[in-house]
């Protein structure tokens, strides 16, 4: 029952009412004609019993017309003699036929009809005779009534009445048989009608029963198990019942709800990855916000977050060689600034040096004056006091000597601050060329947001987190952008900065060059101040004037000199500037490297 | 819904997200001469040509100018015929993605430029959302995509 499919049940259930049916039809029929036989019976006995009648009463009918007759003598009573006696037997052949399957019945009856036939045509006749002859004899009746023939007639027709009396019980016997097995059949035909209908209604009933149960059930089942599945439970599974349509429909159901777990099982995973996945970027990009940039992208994949990954895990790396190469720039920013600090304090001692040699210079000249001033008065001692002029001119020559080179040392210690300065101004550009780089990484990151943002609304409900992440990643573009600015703006002091040492420098620079023509001067003076204090001897004559233009070379020195104090004083200063300047830029490397140190990037 | 927004002159205005495709640098274009003035040039994409159209221009303003954050906006065209082009949009200061809620959209009232649309206020103004299928007239769509280009 179960292996079988609906149609087949359908046809198994509808095939057992017709053929209860069709057997309670047959039998109906067997039944009625049976009946119909039975009936047919009761009529033939009726017939019998009629056609007995007939022949009765053709018999009396006979006997009466003779019997007016043989009592009036009249023709007319007679008349219709011949048609009677013919009446007869027809009746008598008619029972006869009738009769003709009962052999006991027709033995009797072949008794009668001769017994009648022979009354007919011999007793009735003879009597008919008997009577004609007599014609209107008085008391013709009397004699006739006396006579054998009639009582022989009376004697023919008892016996011939009993026999159809005989025949009548019989028949009336049969009739009664017949008539109770008419009944008998009548009353089983009703029995079968009523309990074969009974029994169509109940299997009728059982067939429906079982039909609508092995239907109605798998639905129930599987209507259950959708509205389970509707709510949500996605672990419902109908009962398989049977191996009909059904029972494949619920095969299938529970395939598609199996489907239907595994699919959303999958989706479940795909979120969880998704979500661990941006959680991941969130957390990197959370402290790269907050300057850790040492935390590494760990997404990878074809997918837009992978790709997303791949570009965040470029642009940290981007921004981490960057920052190192800051972070460089500065600490040799500081070097150089730290070199030139010391080279500046160097030419500073040399230039406190140099005033010092300046103001032994000048006390020299004016001793020179005074012992002049003497010789004008002790001529003896003139020439002694020319010799020790000329020892002194020279040892002055040899201290501006002295002089020349230091000077030629602070232009070289210049040329170095300067080249320096120049190398400065060069890392400076680097940072320029890096921070170009930066703000194009910034620019590339700010498209690759819009596009995750874009990516992520296509993604619909999925991309909701991602969505976020872009937004994060377009303020990291922009506060990226926005520390570019700011290095820009720092570097840009910086380069101003160098450029007011450049300048200061140059300065400086000039006024040493005055200075070392100056000196270059005054020794050329003192050339001539040795020259003419060695014509002092050949020529006393002349040594007043000698020394009166050596008075006046004196006092010309002690101005040279006063203006050379005053140049190293200006140098002293100027060292003092670019000491500044250096310290000036000391400062702005510190800043650059304290604010490039918020930045964490070593892994 | 979501838009791009991007600027023309000093105002805002929103291109629906559903249309876009992605955002493109700025990149050397090839000039079409003879093409009308809202026709900025013409675009390689993986080897596909696309057609650009300078949205400042097409509004009637002077051409795009070229800043850092002057953009690209690849964008679906889609045709009265119902045909889906690859259609690139010049515009300047492309630079966010902003939620614009439906209750805010109104009717701007004044039908200027046909595919200017509902306008929307926000804490920064008032953003005013393109109506991409309305941006080409029937004679510049006709020669910008031409049927061989259809059957392609």
């Amino acid at each position: 029952m179960k292996d079988l499919s609906i149609k087949n049940k359908l046809y198994l259930g509808f095939g057992t009412v017709l053929a209860i049916t069709l057997l309670l039809l047959v039998m109906a029929f067997n039944s009625f004609t049976r009946l119909t036989e039975a009936n047919g019976w009761d009529k033939h006995t009726m017939q019998v019993l009629i056609e007995l009648g007939l022949v009765r009463s053709s018999m009396l009918h006979a006997q009466v017309e003779t019997r007016g007759y043989l009592l009036t003598g009249l023709e007319s009573a007679i008349v219709n003699e011949r048609d009677n006696a013919a009446d007869l037997s027809k009746h008598m052949e008619n029972v006869l036929k009738l009769t003709a399957d009962n052999p006991r019945q027709q033995e009797r009856l072949k008794k009668a009809q001769n017994l009648i036939t022979a009354w007919v045509n011999d007793n009735l006749k003879r009597q008919i005779e008997k009577r004609r002859a007599l014609g209107e004899t008085k008391g013709a009746a009397d004699i006739l009534g006396q006579s054998n023939e009639l009582r022989d007639s009376a004697s023919i027709i008892k016996s011939a009445t009993d026999l159809l009396d005989d025949a009548e019980d019989e028949e009336n016997r049969l009739l009664k048989e017949r008539t109770a097995t008419s009944v008998a059949q009548q009353q089983l035909a009703n029995n079968l009608l009523i309990m074969g209908g009974i029994a169509a209604v109940v299997v009728s009933l059982l067939v429906t029963y079982l039909l609508s149960r092995a239907i109605v059930t798998p639905l129930n089942n599987l209507t259950v198990a959708l509205g389970r599945l509707g709510a949500g439970e996605q672990s419902t599974r109908a009962e398989v019942l049977s191996r009909d349509e059904l029972g494949k429909v619920t095969q299938d159901f529970n395939s598609m709800a199996q489907v239907l777990q595994e699919t959303q099982l999958r989706e479940q995973a795909l979120t969880n990855e998704l979500r661990e996945k941006v959680d991941s970027l969130m957390e990197t990009v959370t402290r790269a916000a907050e300057g850790d940039l040492t935390s590494k992208v760990n997404v990878t994949g074809e997918d837009a977050i992978g790709r997303l990954g791949a570009g965040l895990s470029r642009m940290f790396d981007n921004l981490r060689s960057l920052l190192n190469n800051v972070q460089k720039a500065g600490i040799q920013v500081t070097t150089s600034a730290t070199e030139i600090a010391a080279s500046a304090k160097q030419q500073e001692a040399t230039g406190v040096e140099q005033a010092q040699t300046s103001v032994e210079v000048l006390s020299t000249t004016k001793e020179i004056s005074a012992n002049t001033t003497q010789l004008l008065k002790t001529m003896e001692d003139a020439t002694a006091v020319a010799d020790y002029t000329t020892s002194a001119t020279s040892e002055a020559q040899v201290n501006l000597r002295r002089m020349d080179q230091t000077m030629q040392n602070m232009v070289s210690a210049t040329d170095s601050i300067n080249a320096k300065l120049a190398a400065l101004s060069e890392k400076a550009s680097n940072i320029n060329s890096v921070l170009t780089t930066i703000t194009k990484v910034a620019d590339q990151t700010n498209i690759l947001s819009l596009n995750a943002a874009i990516e992520a609304e296509k993604a619909g409900e999925a991309g909701r987190g991602f969505s976020v992440v872009a937004t994060e990643i377009r303020r990291l573009a922009d506060q990226t952008s926005v520390s570019t600015w700011d290095i820009e703006q720092m570097l840009k002091e910086m380069q101003s900065a160098v450029s007011a040492s450049v300048m200061g420098m140059d300065k400086f620079s000039e006024e040493i060059r005055r200075s070392v023509s100056e000196v270059r001067q005054v020794t050329d003076q003192l050339s001539g101040v040795m020259d003419q204090v060695q014509k002092l001897a050949p020529q006393f004559d002349t040594v007043l004037q000698g020394m009166q233009s050596q008075a006046v070379g004196a006092q010309q020195i002690t101005e040279t000199m006063m203006q050379l104090n005053d140049a190293t004083q200006q140098t002293v200063e100027s060292l003092k500037a670019t000491s500044e300047a250096v310290h000036q830029l000391q400062y702005a490397a510190g800043d650059l490297q304290s604010s490039v140190a918020t930045f964490a990037v070593t892994v | 819904m979501k838009a791009l927004v991007f600027h023309i002159g000093h105002d805002r205005y929103g291109l629906p997200l559903q249309v876009v495709q992605r955002v493109l640098p700025l990149l050397e274009l090839k000039a079409l001469p003879m093409a009308p003035d809202a026709v900025a040039g013409m675009m390689n994409l993986h080897g596909a040509t696309v057609p650009v159209i300078d949205l400042s221009r097409a509004s009637g303003g002077p051409p795009a100018r070229q800043h850092f954050d002057t953009r690209i906006v690849l964008v679906d065209y889609t045709d009265p015929e119902g045909a889906v082009h690859a259609l690139a949009l010049l515009a300047e200061r492309v630079q966010r993605v902003q939620e614009v809620s439906e209750q805010a959209l109104q009717p701007s009232g004044v039908r200027a430029a046909p595919f200017l649309g509902a306008v929307a206020g926000d804490s920064d103004g008032i953003v005013q959302l393109v109506e991409l299928d309305q941006l080409l007239p029937a004679a510049l769509r006709a020669l910008l995509f031409q049927p061989e280009d259809k059957a392609s």
